[in-house]
């Protein structure tokens, strides 16, 4: 039996239930700048610069968390724009939260789940050029803030690391979103499994 | 064409069944997951085994660490070899071995985080993408446990090392629960939703098999 259903309905259908993944994970993010925001202010206006990006990200959060326990989630050119939003406020902390910045801020470790959630839930091609995009404006923004670090092998050696483990992360999601894809249509098709010795 | 007919059951017969359907589905499930899984850790592992073996010739310190790095990751690449090359013949391997091998890579990691430092040392990154791969492999349990071991691991290395910030070492740790959490709601998701197309399947076949048994009508 063949299946029935286009590769369109497919993806639609990847964007309507995987949203709760990119909802979940921006959560986390939320909950780790929060905490961020209320644990290491030491001045006033650090607390009120913590909170300007934080509000916002809280604010779309619910608007999109409430529209899916409504059954109306978003549509895939929201969850885009939503993904580059996210991406944005994470550089935006890596510039300007007080303390270490640019290449020595320790807040990169919020792309991570980001990138995963991602790639999760948008076929591979898309997926791919988020996470290129990502990595790109992480590494435009140490260079620029920072661009003593280029002196040092060591440093180097750590933004690599950083970025290739970014990359990796994003891989897995883009590889395992194309397995789940190959799962469902097995159902249709079970003669072609891989579980299959023969 | 034989004609069958086809008889309503029980009352009680379809919830007996549905159940034992579900408990066979969940085991199938746990076997096809970690079948499924299993390139992924592995492809993680080889980008694990390059990465770290590129930067530990790229920044030598001394001949008795690079000695060490290469002498660990050498049988690191070995090991993953003999995965891969399980995977490559269709011979997925038993369950303990790929959650031992995981626990290693786990140990690996943790390893190299003490020596390098702890708080201090970038390698902790390595968690990120390792823990990702185990979240959309095994069972919640125990990704729940890998990750609950992770940050108790390195949650206690990190606080250790002198001139650590909390701040950090909390959003680090919250990031890799993160990762954990959603490569596990994501297996989930995905469980459901095949749950709901076998569920289409079954329906669909027995409306053709109903259809099939109905008698063809008489013509004069």
């Amino acid at each position: 039996m063949r299946e029935l259903r286009t590769t369109e309905q497919e993806a639609a259908e990847d964007v309507f239930f995987g949203q709760l993944v990119i909802i979940y994970a921006r959560w986390f993010v939320v909950v780790a700048m929060t905490i961020l925001v209320l644990w290491s202010s030491t001045t006033l206006d650090q607390m009120v610069i913590g909170i300007a990006l934080v509000v916002p990200l809280i604010a779309l959060n619910f608007f999109v968390h409430g529209r899916y326990l409504m059954e109306k989630p978003a549509n895939r050119l929201l969850l885009i724009i939503l993904g580059i939003i996210d991406a944005a406020v994470i550089t935006l902390i890596v510039i300007f939260w007080p303390g270490a910045k640019g290449m020595y801020s320790q807040f990169y470790v919020f792309y991570y789940p980001i990138i995963l959630a991602f790639a999760f839930v948008f076929p591979g091609r898309l997926s791919f050029v988020y996470t290129a995009f990502t990595l790109a404006l992480y590494g435009i923004t140490c260079v620029l803030l920072t661009p003593s670090f280029l002196a040092d092998m060591a440093e180097i050696e750590r933004l690599v690391l950083r970025m290739v483990t970014m990359a990796a992360t994003g891989m897995i999601g883009i590889y395992y979103y194309r397995i789940q894809r190959q799962r469902r249509r097995q159902i249709y098709l079970p003669e072609e499994s891989v579980l299959d010795p023969a | 064409m034989s004609q069958t007919i086809v008889e309503k059951p029980e009352e009680a017969e379809p919830e007996q069944e549905s159940f034992m359907q579900r408990v066979r589905i969940g085991d199938a499930w746990e076997e096809e997951d970690l079948a499924f899984g299993q390139p992924v850790i592995v492809a993680v592992r080889w980008i694990m085994i390059v990465t770290a073996m590129f930067l530990a010739i790229w920044n030598v310190e001394s001949m008795a660490d690079l000695r060490l790095q290469f002498v660990a990751l050498l049988l690191l690449a070995v090991t993953n070899f003999y995965l891969q090359a399980q995977l490559l013949m269709k011979r997925p391997l038993g369950k303990h071995i790929v959650y031992a091998a995981s626990a290693v890579d786990i140990l690996i990691i943790t390893v190299l985080v003490l020596f390098q430092g702890g708080y201090d040392s970038s390698i902790y990154v390595f968690y990120l993408p390792a823990i990702a791969a185990f979240a959309v492999a095994f069972p919640r349990g125990l990704t729940a446990l890998y990750t609950a071991v992770v940050i108790m691991l390195y949650g206690m290395i990190a606080m250790v090392t002198e001139g650590a910030l909390a701040d950090v070492i909390v959003s680090r740790l919250l990031m890799i629960t993160a990762v954990a959490f959603c490569g596990s709601l994501y297996l989930k998701l995905e469980h459901e939703r095949r749950a709901e197309v076998q569920k289409r399947e079954a329906s669909f076949l027995e409306q053709i098999a109903a259809a099939t048994a109905e008698p063809l009508p008489q013509i004069d």
